[in-house]
């Protein structure tokens, strides 16, 4: 069965082959070491991507989630500094043998690859503007950019260079030539492998400080955002391929209702859809509520927990509350229309829900040829004949539990449709109407208590479908189902949603800023000194960068004062008067204006003497954010 | 017990019908009269309840396909279809309503040969297709 792929199946690879790589313990011969350079320097750059592609924004406040970027900026240096170092040797390497055959170099030309492939993977999930601005193009974006992924992600990373660095040590001196002296290949390791140590540890004290609760299998389960090949249902499949079937359409329709979300809203559907989609969710729902009562009962057979039974029974009930709501929402769309245009064709879930609805139906009912007709109708299924052992129970569940997952989707999809239609786009056939409704043409308006009432069936459905599924997520999560994963990325979601909630004035998304390609004016000091602790190096490149983003973030707000200025002189033209015939002031200046913003204890502290400057506990920053002033007085 | 609609009514006004505004004012409260048979129907069976279902759904569509026909006359030209309906179990009803939707079907795709204009002949022929529908989900 065709399904799309996950993130996981590059992660897991990649990790293996660098695994693979720095197992070996030989000495490797000189086109050897130019080959692992080479490989080395792509794999570093994308695990350097990785890191970049993490939101970072001067000035951007403290943030619980995602805020990697500017917890990260000492691994990114650090990173950058090894791809550095590494790059300048591949490329002069580049015309040398580059011992391609050797496993070692093998193996990380791999990872390297598995890695790129993986990070294209994530990116499909979101949209760049021209201007570097991202923006979500799937639902798993939001789980994507949370916490508990960012930090699985991080950790894996982490793993990755710390893998790398010791091995790299091994191999940096391990071969010399001639007079002893290092080959160029052996030098460029030597000169990375530190970067490399720092780099790992660095992202992992931001893992661990930042992002406790690593989402490993739910960074694994991210798939390419493409839909998977549509499988319509086959008559006559046996339990166990219905099971798999079920997560595949269900992919397919989430993927449909954020399309049809966030670009595809009314006029292009009409109500033809959303009345198949809510008889699809009814008929869907209703099996389900079947499926869930047998596997309750088949559950008691097996002897298995008390807690399951009871869990399943309750989800069957909540299942039941569901399927009547549907079943209310297609009561008002009998009589509520938005005509009937020509040529108005149903959306992409409506053609396929009904994909959903037959395997469900014939999970719940004995007939392998089930079909929502009278000729197709059977007894409902025996619980051995679902659930034969207890891990059967569990991928029923998956299925029944990826069906409602979807059918939720596309209920929010359907209800803001539905919501934007009913200002003016609800009809009724006026021959439905009462006689003393004279209205000379075949449509009236929806009487304004119809729109009301099909939306508060929408609005209880919605209730009632979210209700069952946080009930199968807690099921699922239970039990281990392969389903779980719907759960965490649903927590995952929301807790980035909320997160972004808070965060809405500040542009998050914008692009990454870029780190400065060669050492600032602290680190070449340290430079200048000999110093050639990459610890310590380190920390100097923090410091520059800290000290850039500083001063970016000061002129942004400088910018946006003047605009302001600006625009308020113009609206009033006494300030504009007194503007223009007095003499500028300091603080008129981008500088001054932006210092208006420092902390006035701040600004004292700075008056009381060197002591106050030469903490040292805080140095750097502290000595960094004068820097850029004293330079601009001399 | 559910009500079985006059089905023998309605298909007798399909019957009759001389013209084509009097087949489609026939053929509208006959899908009226299916989709709330089968409404009543619905949550009597389990097993049953998707073909009752989807069988309201299908009489929506023929009843939609025709509204917008221009010969189909804006108010209806008899009383609503099943008021003298008889009681009946769900297997009568779907004996009932296939049989009615049979005539529907035959009616609506010979109306659809005879319209003289593209907007009744496609309306007929899309309701001829949910009547269509319509057999094939109650056949038992």
């Amino acid at each position: 069965m065709t399904v799309t792929p996950v993130f996981g199946e590059f992660l897991g690879p990649a990790g293996d082959h660098i695994t693979a790589a720095v197992s070996f313990r030989g000495e490797l011969p000189y086109d050897a070491q130019c080959g692992v350079v080479g490989q080395l320097d792509r794999l570093v750059a994308t695990l350097a991507r990785y890191l970049a592609d993490l939101p970072d924004e001067p000035g951007l406040a403290r943030r619980p989630e995602r805020n990697a970027g500017t917890r990260n900026v000492a691994a990114r240096l650090a990173l950058g500094r090894a791809a550095q170092s590494l790059h300048h040797a591949a490329v002069g390497m580049a015309d040398a043998g580059v011992g391609r055959v050797h496993p070692v170099v093998g193996h990380l030309s791999a990872a390297a690859d598995y890695l790129a492939a993986g990070r294209d993977l994530l990116q499909t999930h979101f949209f760049v503007d021209p201007a570097g601005s991202r923006t979500d193009a799937s639902y798993w974006a939001p789980v994507i950019t949370s916490g508990p992924v960012t930090a699985a992600l991080l950790a894996e990373l982490a793993d990755y260079a710390r893998n790398l660095a010791p091995w790299i040590a091994s191999q940096s001196g391990a071969r010399r030539i001639g007079w002893g002296k290092l080959t160029s290949a052996q030098l460029a390791l030597r000169s990375a492998e530190p970067w490399l140590q720092v780099a790992g540890t660095a992202i992992q004290a931001a893992q661990r400080a930042h992002y406790p609760l690593p989402a490993r299998t739910l960074l694994a389960a991210i798939p390419a955002n493409a839909p998977p090949p549509r499988q319509p249902p086959i008559p006559g499949e046996p339990v166990r391929e219905l099971c798999e079937r079920t997560p595949v359409t269900a992919e397919r329709l989430r993927y449909a209702a954020f399309t049809l979300t966030n670009r595809a809203r009314w006029p292009t559907t009409t109500s033809a859809s959303w009345r198949r989609d809510a008889l699809a969710s009814a008929i869907t729902s209703h099996s389900s509520e079947l499926i869930l009562r047998t596997l309750a009962e088949r559950a008691g057979q097996l002897g298995l927990e008390a807690d399951l039974q009871a869990q399943l029974h309750t989800a069957a009930c909540g299942m039941a509350q569901a399927w009547k709501a549907w079943r209310a929402v297609t009561d008002w769309w009998d009589v509520i229309t938005t005509g009937h245009p020509r040529g108005a064709r149903p959306t992409p879930i409506a053609i396929e829900i009904g994909d959903l609805a037959l395997p469900t139906g014939r999970l719940g009912y004995r007939n392998p040829h089930w079909a929502p007709a009278y000729g197709n109708a059977s007894l409902i299924r025996d619980p051995a004949g679902l659930a034969e052992a207890p891990g059967d129970v569990i991928t029923v569940l998956a299925a029944v539990h990826h069906a409602a997952d979807a059918i939720s989707r596309i209920a929010t999809a359907d209800h803001a449709a539905v919501l934007d239609a009913a200002g003016s786009q609800l009809y009724v056939p006026t021959r439905l109407l009462p006689e003393n409704y004279d209205i000379p043409h075949p449509y009236a308006p929806a009487p304004r208590g119809y729109a009301d009432a099909l939306l508060a069936a929408y609005d209880t459905a919605i209730d009632a479908t979210t209700h069952i599924t946080t009930a199968l997520d807690d099921l699922a999560t239970a039990v281990d189902a392969p389903s779980s994963v719907l759960a965490a990325g649903r927590q995952a979601s929301a807790a980035a949603r909320h997160d972004q909630h808070r965060q809405q004035d500040q542009h998050w998304a914008s692009p990454p800023h870029v780190l400065a390609p060669v050492p600032g004016r602290t680190e070449q000091a340290l430079r200048k000194l000999q110093i050639r602790d990459p610890a310590l190096l380190l920390r100097a490149a923090v410091i520059d960068q800290a000290a850039h983003d500083l001063v970016a973030e000061a002129t942004a707000k400088a910018h946006s004062r003047d605009r302001v200025t600006r625009s308020i002189s113009r609206s009033m033209p006494g300030i504009q008067r007194r503007a223009a015939g007095s003499p500028r002031t300091p603080a008129d200046q981008p500088a001054g204006v932006a210092s208006q913003d420092a902390p006035r204890a701040a600004s004292r502290a700075a008056h009381q003497g060197p002591s106050q400057h030469a903490r040292p506990d805080r140095p750097a920053l502290q000595q960094c954010s004068h820097g850029p002033h004293s330079a601009s007085h001399r | 017990m559910n009500e079985v609609p006059t089905a023998s009514d309605l298909e007798a006004r399909l019957r009759q019908a001389s013209s084509l505004p009097e087949a489609l004012d026939a053929s509208f409260d006959a899908f009226e009269a299916i989709r709330r048979a089968a409404r009543d129907c619905q949550d009597q069976v389990p097993e049953l309840f998707a073909a009752f279902m989807m069988t309201a759904d299908a009489a929506v569509d023929g009843r939609e396909a025709l509204t917008p026909a221009p010969s189909l006359p804006l108010t209806s030209g008899a009383e609503p279809s099943n008021a003298g309906a008889a009681p009946a179990d769900a297997s009568q009803v779907a004996d009932a309503l296939t049989a009615l939707a049979a005539a529907l079907r035959d009616r609506l795709t010979d109306a659809a040969v005879r319209a003289d204009t593209p907007d009744d002949r496609a309306a007929c022929q899309d309701a001829a297709e949910a009547a269509g529908r319509i057999c094939q989900l109650m056949t038992r």
